[in-house]
C-alpha cells in the first residue's frame, strides 16, 4: 500500500508556512463517502514555539466511484454551512494540483470518538433513536431554511427557477441510467414516464439540498449528539423536499416506513423540519420526490455495478449496492406504481 | 459438489465476519470483509435459486407477449411480440438465461410504454397485467439481508 504520510506532511507544510517540524502519523483509509477514498490521520507541528497536534480528515478523489462528483462542490458546502453552526466538519485545503497525492483533494477537521450508524440495521441509533431522530430532521430544516446566496453555498452554482428542479434531477439521473445500465430496467423507465407524466408543483424557494442526507451520512456522539453531518458529494440547488424524501426512503434502515431511517415516527419528523424550515410539506410534492428519489437510488446503484462490472474497480463497495439496492429500489418502486396505475385507470 | 455450495457460503460468511474481519487492523479491509461476506450470504440463496428465477420471468413474459400480440393494433409491435412469445429458453446456463431475459425485458418497457399511452378498451387489463408480472417478479428476487448480532 502507497506510503500516503510523507506526501500529505509535505502538502500541509506547503499550506501552513508558520509550521516547521510538519509530520503525519496514523494515516487509516476508512470506510464510507464511497464516491471518495477517505483517510483518517494526525498531524503535528511546531508553530509559534508551541507543539500543535490536530486529527484531520483527508478526502482524495477515487480511480472509480460510486457517483462522480466535483470535490469542490463538496468542500465548499462545508464552507458554507461550518460557520452556520450546522455540525459540519470544519473545511481546511482543497488542492487540485496532482503533484501532491495524483489526484485532488481536500483536508478537513477530524471529528473525534463518534461513529455513524449502519443503513443496513433495523436499529442503528439504539437507545438514541429519539434524541439523534429529533436532531436529525431539525437539521435538515435548517439545511433548507438557510438562505444559499447568502451562506455562499450556491457560489459557482447555476441558478435554477422552482419549476426547473424536478426536471434538472430528473434528466440528470436518467441521463445515469442510459450510460450505465447493463440490463433493460423495467421498473425504472416505467418511474422515468410516471414522473414525467405527473410534475410535482414547484417548491416556494429554491434551497441547499444535501443529496445524500440519510442514516449513515453523519457522527454521533456517545450522549446521542449529531456531531458532523457529513458526505456532501451529491449536494446542488433543488427542491428541499428532494432531501425530506431521501432521508424518508425506505432503503435505510429496512423499510421502516413509519420511522424513517430508523429513528423517530414520521409524523413527528415532518413535523420537526416543517417547524425548522418554515415550509410546509405538500403531500403531491412529497410523492413526487419520493419516487423519483428510489429512482435516483437505481441510477445510483446502477452506476456503481457498471463501474465494478467495466472492471474500473474491484472495490466491493461498488458491486454490493447493485445487488442489494437495486433489489430494495426495484421492489419498492414496482410496487408503488402499480399502485398508482391502478388508481389512476380506475 | 459436496458439501452443497449454499452451505459453503454460508459457512464462508461466518468465518469472515466473525473471525477474519475482527482480527484486520486495517479498517478500510475490515470493512471490505463485511461488505464481501454479506455478498457471499446473498449468493448462497441466488445459487440455488437463479435458473429458476429466470426460467419462470422469461415463461412469464412470453405468455404476456403472446397475449398482447391479440391486442395491440401496432403492427411493429404486434410482429415483435409475437416473435419473442415463440421463443424458447435454449439453455439453463444462467448466462443464456440472462441474454434472454435482456431481450424480453428490452421488449416489456416498449410495451408498457405503447400501453400507457393507450386508451383502447384491453389498455387497463394489460397494463395491470404488466403491473402484477414486474411486482411478482420484484418480489421473487428479494435478497435477504443475514440477521446479524
Amino acid at each position: 500500500m502507497e506510503d500516503l504520510a510523507p506526501r500529505i506532511a509535505a502538502y500541509l507544510a506547503h499550506r501552513m508556512p508558520a509550521a516547521s517540524h510538519v509530520e503525519v502519523s496514523g494515516v487509516s483509509r476508512i470506510p464510507g463517502g464511497a464516491s471518495r477514498e477517505t483517510y483518517r490521520l494526525t498531524a503535528t507541528w511546531k508553530e509559534g514555539g508551541k507543539e500543535m497536534r490536530r486529527p484531520l480528515i483527508l478526502r482524495r478523489d477515487p480511480v472509480a466511484s460510486l457517483i462522480e462528483t466535483e470535490r469542490d462542490v463538496e468542500f465548499n458546502a462545508y464552507r458554507a454551512f461550518h460557520p452556520t453552526g450546522l455540525p459540519v466538519p470544519e473545511p481546511l485545503f482543497l488542492e487540485t494540483d496532482l503533484k501532491w497525492l495524483d489526484r485532488p483533494f481536500f483536508v478537513m477537521e477530524q471529528i473525534e470518538n463518534c461513529q455513524a450508524g449502519s443503513p443496513f440495521n433495523a436499529a442503528p441509533y439504539g437507545p438514541f433513536a429519539e434524541r439523534i431522530g429529533a436532531q436529525f430532521w431539525t437539521h435538515l430544516g435548517r439545511i433548507a431554511a438557510a438562505d444559499p446566496v447568502k451562506t455562499g453555498f450556491a457560489a459557482n452554482m447555476k441558478a435554477i427557477a422552482p419549476e426547473e428542479c424536478w426536471k434538472h434531477e430528473l434528466d440528470k439521473w436518467e441521463k445515469v441510467i442510459d450510460e450505465d445500465e447493463l440490463v433493460p430496467q423495467p421498473v425504472a423507465r416505467a418511474a422515468i414516464r410516471w414522473l414525467r407524466r405527473n410534475p410535482p408543483p414547484p417548491p416556494p424557494r429554491v434551497t441547499a439540498v444535501h443529496g445524500d442526507y440519510r442514516t449513515g451520512n453523519f457522527l454521533f456522539d456517545g450522549e446521542g449528539t449529531i456531531r458532523a453531518i457529513l458526505d456532501w458529494e451529491m449536494c446542488h440547488l433543488g427542491d428541499p423536499l428532494e432531501d425530506v424524501a431521501w432521508a424518508a426512503d425506505p432503503l435505510w434502515a429496512f423499510q421502516q416506513t413509519e420511522r424513517p431511517g430508523g429513528m423517530i415516527a414520521r409524523a413527528e419528523a415532518f413535523r420537526l423540519w416543517e417547524e425548522a424550515s418554515g415550509m410546509k410539506i405538500d403531500p403531491i410534492r412529497l410523492r413526487w420526490w419520493e419516487i423519483f428519489n428510489s429512482l435516483k437510488g437505481l441510477a445510483i446503484w446502477i452506476s456503481s455495478g457498471n463501474e465494478y462490472q467495466s472492471g474500473a474497480s474491484s472495490d466491493p463497495i461498488l458491486a454490493f449496492p447493485s445487488w442489494y439496492c437495486t433489489d430494495v429500489h426495484n421492489r419498492v418502486l414496482a410496487h408503488r406504481l402499480a399502485a398508482l396505475s391502478k388508481e389512476a385507470r380506475a | 459438489m459436496k458439501p452443497d455450495v449454499p452451505v459453503v457460503m454460508r459457512g464462508l460468511f461466518g468465518t469472515m465476519l466473525m473471525e477474519i474481519a475482527p482480527n484486520l487492523t486495517a479498517e478500510y479491509s475490515a470493512g471490505s470483509i463485511g461488505i464481501m461476506s454479506m455478498m457471499i450470504f446473498m449468493t448462497a440463496e441466488e445459487y440455488d435459486r437463479a435458473a429458476e428465477i429466470r426460467a419462470a420471468e422469461n415463461a412469464e413474459m412470453r405468455a404476456l407477449f403472446a397475449g398482447a400480440a391479440g391486442l395491440v393494433a401496432d403492427a411493429a409491435l404486434k410482429a415483435k411480440l409475437s416473435e419473442a412469445a415463440k421463443g424458447r429458453d435454449a439453455s439453463l446456463r444462467v448466462s443464456a438465461l440472462d441474454k434472454d431475459n435482456s431481450a424480453l425485458a428490452g421488449l416489456l418497457i416498449e410495451l408498457q410504454a405503447h400501453v400507457e399511452e393507450s386508451t383502447a378498451p384491453w389498455s387497463a387489463g394489460l397494463e395491470a397485467r404488466i403491473w402484477d408480472y414486474l411486482v411478482a417478479a420484484a418480489d421473487r428476487r428479494k435478497l435477504n439481508f443475514p440477521a446479524l448480532g
